[in-house]
């Protein structure tokens, strides 16, 4: 309870002013507050929406540009698609990548991994510069 | 969803290829089609034991968040753009 409230209930309980009064006052300061501060879990403005990837290059002096732009709700709904590959063929998958020499268990890759991953994606930036080639990868 | 799809194709020798391609009416006319694929797409999930209501849902949602895509790639005096509006 704020100060200038108690002070109102204060008055009307030592019968200074009447319920009447202490109402209109209550109604003046609640017209008068400022609005309320966001939660602290709210999204900020300007959330990333877009996934972004430019590439400059110039091959054989003629340049080349790659200006790609995936909304990342298109990521959020794609890896949902982890949870519908079949468990056979995951294990197809996790016996060709051994014998590739890449010991990776995709059973154990969880779309709710996916998904946070995605959710920090915003907070990533990867530039890289070559004397021909310059690749950016951003979110928006 | 998507409403329009635009693709564009440039040739150094030559005019610009443009075409639009409104997703609705498109979906519509061929809708005998569209109802093949899903049947087909309904059995595959039974086949390959995969869960149908969450496989639909998960082409739905992807389908809704296509609009905004675009790729867009230019090399020399050919570019290919395709956008989803």
């Amino acid at each position: 309870m704020n100060e200038q409230r108690k002070d109102i209930l204060d008055m009307l309980a030592e019968g200074k002013i009447t319920a009447e009064e202490a109402e209109q006052l209550i109604s003046a300061l609640e017209r008068d507050r400022p609005p309320a501060a966001p939660a602290f879990d709210a999204k900020p403005k300007g959330k990333a929406k877009y996934l972004r990837v430019l590439v400059d290059s110039r091959d054989a002096g003629e340049p080349g540009r790659v200006n790609v732009r995936v909304p990342l709700q298109l990521l959020r709904a794609g890896v949902k698609l982890v949870a519908l590959i079949p468990p056979q063929a995951l294990e197809r998958a996790n016996a060709e990548l051994s014998r590739s020499g890449v010991p990776f268990d995709l059973t154990q890759l969880k779309p709710e991994q996916l998904e946070q991953l995605v959710e920090h994606l915003d907070e990533m930036t990867v530039d890289v510069d070559q004397p021909d080639t310059t690749v950016r990868v951003f979110c928006e | 969803m998507p409403q329009l799809v635009t693709v564009r194709v440039e040739r150094p020798d030559g005019r610009p290829f443009r075409l639009w391609i409104p997703v609705l009416p498109v979906l519509l006319v061929l809708f005998p089609l569209v109802i093949v694929l899903v049947l087909a797409a309904f059995v595959a999930c039974l086949v390959f034991r995969v869960d149908v209501p969450h496989a639909f849902g998960t082409a739905w949602r992807i389908a809704f968040a296509l609009p905004g895509t675009l790729i867009d790639i230019d090399q020399g005096g050919t570019g290919v753009r395709v956008a989803i509006r």
